[in-house]
């Protein structure tokens, strides 16, 4: 080595973060809503909670999985062709898929001629998932945005989105990550140095009531929460609110009281639940989620949850 | 702009929705703002009363037909002469529209006029698509021009025509003068009749008029009243001007008179008001085709002055302050924007769009400079740059402008067979583009010597004449080569169409080799029938231009500068000057019957791209690839320009963080080389809403290209190519 050659500080790591895989659903370019300025947000796939409004209910399960419309196929049988695990059938006139013999190969998505088939989950590098990212820098450059890491859960893929987070660290991207904090602590103390904005859930004030909605209680959060604060992590706080669900007074003055106990909290987002991922769940086998069918809550109420919470004292954001 | 080969075609009386009448809803319900984001009430409540009149369609709907008649002797005169003494008579016997609650005087009432036709001469097309120059006469009053006219006259050498053109314009400025004293003299009455405020009201609106224009404005008052009575008066005898730089014209005015106290920032808007309302006259004239507000009749703000200052002002604001509480879509503002733009302007600018309707857009200042010297014009004069009333750039006051219009898709479609002549033979993907390339530059050759051909008279428009420079000393009207700039620009359409059907010929029949070019062709004359496994393949494997992908960019990019290159073969000939443009307004519904199915996987029928935008549903990766995609044309070779149309969702842009983010979305696309933006935020639920209850949604504007619309007002056909250009939504 000549005493002019550049010196990378961890080369080793760089090439190994650059190489990590990981299974994305999406990488949403222009989202607005997932911290500061213009994101490119990642989703993750895999997610420890099964949440009765899940928006996103092709992120829970870790692997690629395979989405069917069922009302796009014509039951031609060019996948029953295609597919190499007989999971593709023709039972007469009508299609049928078999989930568990599917091993989301995705051999049989090109073959179809109306797309009804799609391979929801992707195999990336980390420094692939840059790449599309990177071509964006100059709208968060100027917008103050960056790169968000949402899901299904960040945290359950912890050796990608760490090295992701350190590739875009090294090139100068803003870094977000929005999570549930479901999660052993360790893998939020790995993450944190690499975080410039934690985007933490908070789902309902009440333990028994955030473990029959989501499948887990909150005390893990919390402590979680007060990890992060603790350690110097700015956080918002984001409060899905859906009606029937969580809307109710304990909860809201449960959102103050959490807020009023971490005081560098950067504040509090509201997000009313808008049911658009209520059609999803079929696609991919799931059963309905608990929820659908809840109606979308009309603007006056949505503006009676930010004023009740405003009055309780929480730091409400104005985007909320 | 479609002018006739579309809009105006269409351009009758229709029937309007019900409910268009209903003035007071119109104001309670916020001049139809359908995006929820507020703005301040800074305007009287009898000001917003009078917009929402207007806005009602009251004024337009009582636009007098018919109303002039030309002496019978006036068949046998010279086409200027008889044009000069219809607009004679149009001065002597329009109908005359003085309300006691106007600060300004006079008013456009013939039907005619608003069809684009001359009143008094039958179906002869009256004049549009340039910005004349106004700001002489505000300045010096009617002397300085008489003089001209009357030293122009007097030299002996003059042929027969032209002794006749400078006759007719001389009538022309005389008729002007007469009408204004017959709108004064009314206004006259009323101030004699009026009591207590209506007759101090009144009384400043005639001091006003009682001055100008036949003197030189001396303050931001009377010069309004000369600017509006030029415009208006041309616009009565049918001729529609852009108005171009209205905070240079009179932002000097408003500063002196703020300075010296003898007007307030607050009165100074509502005279700005009453100019914007009053603009509204034409509104309920005309339903259907491309709408019922559309009359070319663009304002430009801010940017550099000849010099090289700063133009933002008083006045800048002022007018952003208007369109941004009455929601008047025409007149369509577009701000002239660059790294030197303030950040308050930049705020004012993205406040006004994020209350949808498309009504401010922003041009690249530096880069439309550059293509403009590049083209040749002289730095003082490409600094000066308005429109033609849409956004094709022009200098004003000194140009007679027009433009071809062609769609490249056809020539592709041809070159590969699907016209008349048989499939090619082509080895490879290089060969069967040269067929394009040939058929591209054949094509613009075509238009080139069409061009020559340009403003050799058969129109006559002496009216208009007096106020572009060059007409009087050439004594040459507007349409006879009188101009200083005599401008056809070729405009292409459908290019990138053109692009993402040469990407999927590359990929299916070149690459991937799934089908041969006759087997493509069949496909495509089949209209994909009985092919729908191969069009799922185009639809899913060609990555098309607007998504930030650098192979499908580059394919337009090659599009693109072979086009650019070939008009700009021929910079000026025959004395016509030929600036490259791309566009396709609303013609790419009727481009529709000249085009087959396309590679890319389109039906016959399918509403493809509009101007330079990425064809409907082909995009997919967001606003932001999209922006990348278009930058990355090197739009220096392209002096008449394009837009990007960009649709924002209503809600994502909420709050402070919302307009933050739609500030920085337009400054990257100025510092990425965009050359014009026109964006419009629009929830398309409620444009489908509003398909079901117009009455609901009288007054919701939508941007067309280079100028926005009232959603209910427009043909169908133009209401589902609105809600076919995608609406980029963020997940």
């Amino acid at each position: 080595m000549t005493a002019h050659a550049p010196r990378l500080r961890h080369p080793a790591t760089a090439m190994n973060d650059a190489g990590a895989i990981g299974v994305v659903t999406h990488i949403q370019p222009f989202s607005l809503h997932d911290g500061p300025g213009i994101r490119s947000t990642v989703f993750l796939k895999g997610c420890p909670l099964r949440c009765a409004w899940c928006h996103n209910p092709e992120t829970m399960q870790a692997a690629p999985v395979l989405a069917y419309q069922a009302a796009d196929c014509v039951a031609c049988g060019a996948c029953v062709a295609a597919c190499p695990a007989r999971a593709q059938r023709l039972d007469g006139a009508a299609h049928r898929l078999d989930r568990s013999a599917c091993t989301a190969c995705g051999a049989c998505v090109p073959a179809c001629p109306r797309q009804a088939l799609e391979l929801v989950g992707e195999r990336l590098s980390a420094d692939a998932v840059l790449a599309r990212i990177l071509p964006d820098r100059p709208f968060h450059q100027s917008s103050g945005g960056g790169m968000t890491l949402s899901g299904g859960e960040p945290t359950m893929q912890p050796g990608f989105a760490l090295a992701l987070l350190r590739l875009a660290g090294a090139a100068g991207v803003h870094r977000a990550v929005e999570t549930c904090a479901v999660c052993p602590p360790e893998r939020l103390d790995a993450l944190r140095p690499q975080v410039e904005l934690w985007l933490v859930d908070w789902k309902d004030s009440d333990d028994a009531r955030h473990r029959r909605a989501t499948g887990a209680g909150n005390a893990g959060i919390r402590a979680n929460l007060r990890r992060l604060h603790d350690a110097g992590a700015r956080i918002r706080l984001r409060c899905p609110i859906v009606p029937g669900w969580n809307d109710r007074a304990d909860h809201f003055a449960g959102i103050a009281a959490l807020a009023a106990e971490l005081p560098r909290l950067e504040g509090v987002e509201l997000l009313p639940y808008h049911g658009l991922g209520g059609g999803k769940a079929a696609r991919f086998g799931l059963p309905p989620a608990p929820c659908a069918g809840v109606a979308a809550p009309d603007a006056a109420t949505v503006a009676a949850w930010q004023a009740e919470l405003r009055r309780r004292g929480a730091p409400l954001l104005a985007r909320a | 702009m479609p002018d006739d080969a579309a809009g105006m075609a269409t351009a009758r009386p229709g029937r309007y929705p019900p409910g268009m009448s209903t003035s007071l809803a119109l104001d309670a319900c916020d001049f139809g703002v359908a995006t929820g984001h507020a703005a301040p009430r800074r305007l009287a409540p009898a000001t917003r009363r009078l917009a929402a009149r207007y806005l009602s369609g009251e004024m337009g709907r009582r636009l007098a037909q018919g109303a002039i008649a030309l002496p019978p002797a006036a068949v046998e005169l010279p086409p200027d002469l008889r044009h000069a003494c219809a607009v004679r008579c149009c001065a002597e016997q329009a109908p005359l529209r003085v309300l006691a609650d106007e600060l300004l005087v006079g008013a456009a009432t013939l039907q005619e006029a608003a069809w684009h036709l001359v009143p008094g001469l039958g179906g002869e097309r009256s004049t549009s698509h340039t910005t004349v120059g106004f700001a002489d006469v505000i300045r010096h009053g009617l002397g300085p021009l008489r003089r001209r006219l009357a030293e122009r006259l007097a030299d002996p050498a003059l042929d027969e025509a032209g002794r006749g053109f400078l006759a007719a314009a001389q009538q022309c400025l005389e008729a002007m003068a007469r009408w204004h004293a017959r709108n004064v003299a009314e206004l006259e009455r009323l101030h004699a009749a009026a009591q207590g405020e209506a007759r101090e009201r009144l009384a400043g609106a005639l001091a006003a008029a009682s001055h100008v224009p036949e003197h030189g404005a001396r303050g931001f008052h009377e010069a309004l009243q000369a600017l509006w009575t030029q415009w208006e008066f041309l616009r009565l005898c049918g001729d529609w001007s852009g108005l171009g730089r209205i905070d240079r014209i009179l932002g000097p005015y408003l500063d002196a008179d703020l300075a010296s106290g003898a007007l307030t920032l607050d009165q100074a808007r509502e005279l700005l008001a009453h100019f914007w309302i009053k603009g509204c006259g034409w509104i309920g004239s005309r339903p259907g085709g491309s709408g019922d507000a559309q009359f070319y009749q663009n304002i430009i703000l801010a940017g550099i002055a000849p010099d090289g200052d700063e133009v933002e002002n008083a006045v800048t604001h002022l007018v952003l302050d208007v369109a941004e509480e009455l929601h008047i879509s025409d007149f369509p503002i577009a701000v002239r924007v660059s790294g030197r733009t303030s950040p308050r302007l930049w705020r004012r600018i993205a406040e006004a769009q994020r209350r949808g309707g498309g009504i401010v857009s922003i041009y690249n200042e530096d880069l439309v400079i550059r293509a403009l010297t590049g083209f040749g014009y002289p730095l003082a004069e490409a600094r000066d740059f308005t429109n033609d009333g849409c956004w094709e750039v022009l200098i004003p006051g000194r140009t007679a402008f027009s433009y071809s219009p062609f769609d490249a898709l056809p020539l592709l479609q041809e070159a590969i067979g699907l016209g008349d002549g048989p499939v090619p033979e082509a080895a490879d993907f290089e060969a069967l583009y040269a067929l394009f390339h040939q058929r591209l530059r054949e094509r613009v050759r075509q238009v080139h010597a069409d061009a020559d051909r340009s403003f050799l008279g058969g129109r006559s428009a002496p009216l208009l004449s007096l106020f572009v420079a060059g007409c009087i000393e050439r004594a040459r009207g507007y349409h006879d080569r009188g101009a200083d700039y005599v401008v056809q620009a070729p405009h292409a359409g459908g290019l990138p169409d053109v692009a993402n059907s040469l990407l999927a010929i590359r990929h299916l029949v070149f690459e991937s080799r799934c089908i041969d070019l006759p087997g493509l062709v069949a496909a495509l004359r089949a209209d994909w029938a009985g092919h729908e496994a191969l069009r799922a393949r185009a639809r899913r494997e060609v990555v098309c231009y607007g998504n930030g992908d650098a192979a499908a960019d580059a394919m337009l990019r090659r599009v693109f500068d072979d086009y650019t290159a070939a008009v700009g073969a021929v910079r000026e000939r025959a004395g016509v000057l030929r600036p490259a443009g791309i566009s396709t307004f609303g013609r790419e519904l009727a481009f529709r019957a000249g085009r087959q199915a396309t590679a890319f996987g389109a039906q016959r029928g399918a509403i493809l791209a509009s101007n330079l935008a990425p064809t409907p549903g082909s995009e997919r990766n967001g606003p932001t690839a999209v922006v990348r995609s278009f930058c990355s044309m090197d739009f220096s070779r392209l002096p008449n320009g394009t837009p990007l149309d960009l649709k924002l969702f209503p809600a994502d842009l909420a709050g402070e963080e919302g307009l933050a983010v739609l500030i920085a979305l337009e400054r990257t696309f100025v510092a990425l080389g965009g050359w014009y933006l026109q964006l419009d935020v629009v929830d398309e639920a409620v444009l489908r809403d509003a398909q079901a209850h117009p009455e609901r949604h009288a007054n919701l504007a939508v941007r067309i290209s280079g100028w926005s619309a009232r959603f209910t007002t427009l043909d169908r056909d133009w209401q589902q190519l609105v809600i076919d250009r995608c609406t980029h939504r963020v997940g």
